[in-house]
């Protein structure tokens, strides 16, 4: 298949689907338009403008997952911008006075101003990235809280530039609405095609599991700053044909009432979906218009629009918090009823396929870690802990609880940060890289507790590991998606959500997708944990093939001795934090020293400890 | 020399009712990890029940004070039965936008049942008076407020650490299920923390409306931005951080207005903030850290 | 005393009998359910599919307060004593379902019994040693008097200096007439304590007999190590 067909395979649908939602909005309003006058008309232009601006909001929010605030104080730039720089000067003679640095003579058409206000969102959007991306999810929401706030305070303030809270008109307004429609197609399908995009791909794993995302190769910072400048792009976008089809501006028009509007638009819907936010849009667009001209003119009711609004989002916050439409698509849905017709009867059994080309790996991958120590506070966690593995071989890592297994594979995988000591993989020296990079190079893990994105799908969980592969993995290949999912016996299931599956299916798709990166190591991390014999039966072959067959080595930690006896060359045994035995199963069984961490030590010879003295309580 | 006096005392005076506010806002995000957006409201509606018991009863003050710390209470804990409850253990982003919809709510409905105008009532006689303290002229407004926080702190203090009640609420702020190991019941504890929030607010309102002299519908939503930007200068999750916090921004803002030339002094706020996010750089969780570890 | 399980969610099919007085030790591999087990009776967890028998009473999924007031005591994995709150406090909260004149009274008893917990009474709780905080730990569960004590891998994480002090402790606490379910990693040491033993594997009971019996099993000690027969 060439690229180009690949590419529209792609995203035909989405971009298909994008276009008859815009479609459906705007025959919607004009229909409702010709019903009445002027005033319908501005009606019309306002749903379809704030549309875009909430489109833009959607595809940060909703891909990242991160609660945005601020993203109306981006608007007001882009919106000030747009009317300082276009407003003809006799109008800024009227407002703006004192302007600083000339503007009071300068004009510069619509577009010309659209775009330096786009250019100026996107300076600010990218120093204020660099927070927001980092942070935390909650952090983040509060940061952005702050630029609503400041941005506010500095509008009002600096009355030369904006006239302050007064705010101004005289902009010359868009004659026809052709922009409108340009900007709303550009936004709809941008939001849509941005979730099939690898960013957006990478920035909604980010959203489900930051940790596991960066444990499959995903630049969690890197992805979620992407979509962050994207949204704000189309935002501007947004902000800048508002101004101009209202032709005026004050700084109320981008604060907390539209910011929660907008806000209501997104989750009302469905975040996740941009056929949900596009229904979610009218439906309070709708909502509001009918609660205004029911108030009519009652003074006592003039805040049942914000009624609606406030219990709305209430509404659905207690009772449907994924949104009206959840993450559905419209194109997808149409897609996979289009799939079904087409397949008439059971899907015939594939060809076998093979996971990886045979004799394509050369050459074995070497991981050497020496003289690992961690402290937690004060607490030792590691001690001097060196390991070495090799990519043919299946090395089993053991010790009582707490012994400090979990954190060796934490410094190995880059989410703990070693006192002392290093590790390399062939010689490439890891320590201290950020997760997603040690990932990329090689080192893949699953976790104890299990992290798979459960929202997305079978098929998404492996895909997204693979996709940042293909470009990092140079010189070594890359298994096929299908061929994994075949393999953990999940291609049936690969459309299906990924926390609908039971749990050792869960078990072998976490597995899956670390193998997708096509990794030297696979680093596992209880794989058989909770699991009944049987079930560990058949995970220890998996295991096994799944090794061999992508040309890793494996460490793996467990607590069943039975698994890790049968199936590891070499095992490590680790206690309070240090390495205490190493060598074969049969010599592992026979030291003292392990039977006794295991197992504890006999009691002292005077029995369960004297007699009981005190008195009784 | 008397005008930094004076300062300090504006900023303290300040910064107490900040601190009221904030600390309102920390114990439900001690219990819920929410930051409560309709805490605002509570603010609004004790003055609006100042505001009702002004054109009940006439003027005296001290009367008014247990109204609107009731209706604030009554508010906050309505609020918890009838949304917070239900979405206890849901998402950060569930959590948050519930608040969101309660704030919009009340907002509304307080327009749609009291009034759309604000409401204006005479503020006493002394809130603009000045007294002179050892040559020093301070405001009595400051005074007072000072002198009411810090009864009303002292006074939460006793019950919160000698009593059951809040041993156990600081026990689920550290650690929910641990607490319910204990016996302690959760929709308790939750109650109990938004009647404590309520609490605090009403109080804040009453020294809000005393010198606003006004009952608005919107503004609920100035003490919230100060009350979550205290918080955060203090430490998202400490109560005692929190109290600082508040401290610190009241004398923040009066310092930066005092020593800013006049041209600039509009931009004090922004002044503020970047003061706030170099602090935020040297200690990232504020000054007061709450460590609570995630396991990979 | 009786207390009988069926099917629980982590677990498959787990069935445990503690009679009064006994002390009944639960051992086996990480990820056995041995925490669901207890989380399970106490009230945090509900169970999917069995039931909980409290002298012959139904009192599955009972919330932790009804079962501390019926004697039923639990003291958690890596102990989750209130780091913030100080000693007293910690025990103050232990006797959360006593009205009050009891709880000061029996505050004043448990310092009595561990003087060690008693000269540290007002530092904040995160100070404590882990030796003293499994004390605390401990003594917290003990405020309620419970007839029926469980503790969740109480050896966790202590030198073991320490880790004889908790046997010693548990020992004495059996001799007061309590009933104790155990759960153990310290296998040889919780089972010569130990009455009667469960080993709990992949979520079943695997094995069950006196402490003894069970520790003679050569086999046990082969199930944990993967000895083949």
């Amino acid at each position: 298949m060439t690229r180009l067909a690949r590419l529209g395979g792609h995203y035909g649908p989405p971009v298909l689907g994008a276009l008859v939602l815009c479609a459906v909005l705007v025959t919607g309003g004009l229909l409702y338009a010709s019903g009445g006058g002027g005033s319908r008309d501005l009606l019309v232009t306002d749903l379809l403008v704030t549309t875009v601006i909430v489109m833009g909001l959607q595809l940060f929010v909703g891909n990242t997952g991160v609660l945005s605030l601020g993203h109306m104080a981006f608007a007001a730039v882009a919106a000030y911008t747009t009317f300082v720089l276009a407003a003809s000067p006799v109008a800024k003679a009227v407002y703006l006075r004192d302007a600083p640095w000339g503007l009071g003579d300068v004009q510069l058409t619509p577009a010309q101003a659209t775009a330096v206000a786009v250019a100026l969102v996107l300076v600010l959007g990218v120093v204020l990235a660099i927070p927001i991306a980092r942070a935390p999810a909650v952090t983040a929401t509060m940061i952005t809280v702050a630029i609503l706030f400041v941005t506010h305070a500095v509008i009002l303030n600096w009355n030369e530039l904006t006239n302050g809270a007064g705010g101004m008109a005289g902009l010359p307004r868009l004659q026809t609405r052709s922009w409108v429609y340009a900007g709303l197609v550009a936004a709809v399908v941008g939001a849509r095609t941005f979730r099939r995009s690898r960013w957006g791909r990478f920035a909604a794993a980010t959203a489900e599991d930051a940790t596991a995302a960066a444990a499959v190769g995903v630049d969690v910072v890197r992805a979620r700053t992407v979509a962050f400048l994207v949204s704000l792009v189309v935002v501007a976008v947004g902000a800048a044909l508002r101004v101009q089809s209202t032709a005026a501006i004050s700084p109320r028009d981008y604060y907390f009432e539209f910011t929660l509007l907008t806000l209501a638009m997104v989750v009302v819907g469905g975040r996740r979906s941009v056929t949900g936010t596009v229904v979610g849009v009218t439906v309070i667009f709708v909502g509001q218009r009918l609660a205004v001209n029911l108030a009519g003119d009652r003074e006592n009711l003039v805040a049942l629009a914000d009624i609606f609004l406030g219990g709305s989002i209430l509404g659905i916050m207690l009772l449907r918090p994924q949104g009206l439409l959840g993450d559905w698509e419209l194109d997808e849905a149409i897609v996979r009823w289009w799939q079904r017709r087409r397949r008439t009867g059971p899907a015939a059994p594939g060809p076998a396929v093979t996971l990886l080309p045979p004799r394509s790996v050369s050459g074995r991958s070497h991981l050497v870690a020496e003289g690992i120590g961690v402290s937690f506070g004060g607490f030792l966690a590691l001690v001097d802990v060196s390991l070495e593995a090799r990519s043919d071989e299946i090395v089993g890592l053991i010790g009582p609880n707490g012994a400090g297994k979990t954190t060796l594979l934490n410094v190995l995988t880059g989410v703990v940060r070693p006192l002392e000591g290093r590790y390399l993989l062939d010689g490439r020296d890891l320590t201290g890289a950020p997760s997603h990079r040690i990932a990329r190079a090689g080192l893949a893990r699953t976790f104890q507790n299990l992290r798979l994105f459960p929202e997305l799908t079978v098929r998404e969980n492996v895909a997204v590991a693979a996709l940042g592969a293909h470009r990092y993995r140079r010189g070594r290949p890359v298994p096929d998606v299908e061929a994994l999912l075949a393999a953990a016996g999940l291609t049936d299931a690969a459309d299906r959500r990924a926390r609908t599956l039971d749990y050792g299916s869960q078990r072998k798709l976490e597995l899956a997708r670390a193998a997708a990166l096509g990794p030297s190591f696979l680093l596992l991390d209880e794989p058989t944990s909770g699991m009944s014999d049987a079930e560990s039966t058949v995970m220890i072959e998996h295991v096994r093939a799944t090794a061999l067959a992508v040309a890793a080595g494996v460490v793996v930690i467990d607590h069943d001795l039975h698994f890790i006896t049968s199936i590891c060359d070499r095992i490590v045994v680790l206690d309070q934090g240090e390495v205490i035995a190493t060598g074969t199963p049969a010599e592992i069984r026979r030291d003292p020293r392990v039977v006794a961490a295991y197992l504890g030590t006999a009691p002292p010879v005077s029995g369960t400890g004297g007699t009981p003295a005190a008195p009784s309580p | 020399m008397t005008e930094l006096a004076q300062n300090l005392v504006d900023g303290l005076g300040r910064g107490s009712i900040y601190a009221l506010l904030a600390l309102g806002l920390a114990v439900v995000f001690g219990v819920l990890h929410l930051l409560n957006f309709a805490h605002g409201e509570l603010v609004t509606v004790g003055a609006y029940a100042t505001y009702a018991m002004f054109l009940a009863l006439g003027g005296n003050w001290w009367v008014f004070m247990p109204a609107a710390v009731l209706a604030a209470t009554a508010t906050a804990v309505a609020t918890e039965i009838v949304a917070f409850r239900r979405v206890r253990g849901a998402s950060p982003f569930t959590l948050l936008l519930t608040s969101f919809g309660l704030s919009v709510l009340i907002q509304a409905g307080l327009r749609t049942f009291l009034s759309d105008k604000g409401r204006k009532f005479p503020k006493p006689a002394w809130v603009f008076d000045s007294v002179q303290v050892a040559g020093v002229r301070l405001e009595v407004y400051d005074l007072v407020t000072l002198t009411v926080t810090l009864a009303v702190l002292v006074g939460i203090l006793w019950p919160l650490r000698r009593t059951l009640f809040g041993i156990a609420l600081r026990a689920a702020a550290e650690d929910f299920d641990a607490a319910r190991l204990m016996g302690v019941q959760a929709d308790r504890i939750l109650t109990g923390a938004f009647a404590l929030s309520g609490f605090l607010a009403g109080i804040a309102a009453v020294l809000i409306a005393i010198r606003l002299g006004e009952a608005k519908p919107l503004m609920g939503l100035d003490p919230l931005l100060k009350a979550i930007v205290a918080t955060i200068i203090g430490g998202l999750g400490s109560m005692g951080g929190a109290v600082i916090g508040g401290f610190a921004l009241g004398l923040a803002e009066v310092l930066f207005r005092a020593w800013l030339p006049d041209d600039l002094k509009g931009l004090t706020d922004g002044f503020v903030f970047a003061a706030i996010a170099l602090l935020l750089v040297f200690r990232p969780h504020g000054l007061i850290r709450v460590v609570r570890a995630e396991r990979v | 005393m009786t207390t009988t399980y069926g099917i629980i969610t982590g677990l498959r099919d787990a069935s445990l009998r503690i009679g009064a007085g006994e002390i009944v030790a639960v051992v086996g591999p990480n990820g056995a359910g041995k925490s669901t087990l207890l989380a399970s009776i106490v009230g945090l967890v509900r169970p999917a599919a069995g039931r909980v028998l409290l002298d012959g009473r139904d009192v599955t999924g009972w919330a932790p307060d009804r079962l501390l007031r019926r004697g039923v005591a639990l003291v958690p994995e890596r102990r989750r004593i209130f780091t913030d709150l100080s000693v007293l406090e910690n025990l103050l909260l232990g006797g959360a379902v006593l009205r009050p004149a009891t709880r000061r009274a029996r505050v004043a008893e448990l310092l009595e019994l561990f003087p060690v917990l008693a000269a540290k009474r007002a530092e904040p709780a995160g100070y404590l040693s882990g030796g003293e905080a499994q004390q605390l730990a401990i003594a917290r569960a003990l405020m309620s008097r419970p007839r029926l004590l469980l503790l969740d891998e109480p050896s966790l994480g202590l030198a073991p200096t320490l880790v004889d002090l908790v046997f010693d402790l548990i020992a004495r606490l059996r001799a007061e007439g309590r009933t104790i379910l155990v759960v153990e990693q310290n296998v040889r040491r919780v089972l010569a304590l130990a009455d009667r033993g469960y080993v709990l594997r992949s979520g079943r009971v695997t094995d069950t007999g006196t402490g003894a019996a069970l520790a003679e099993r050569g086999d046990l000690f082969a199930a944990y190590l993967g000895e083949p027969g």
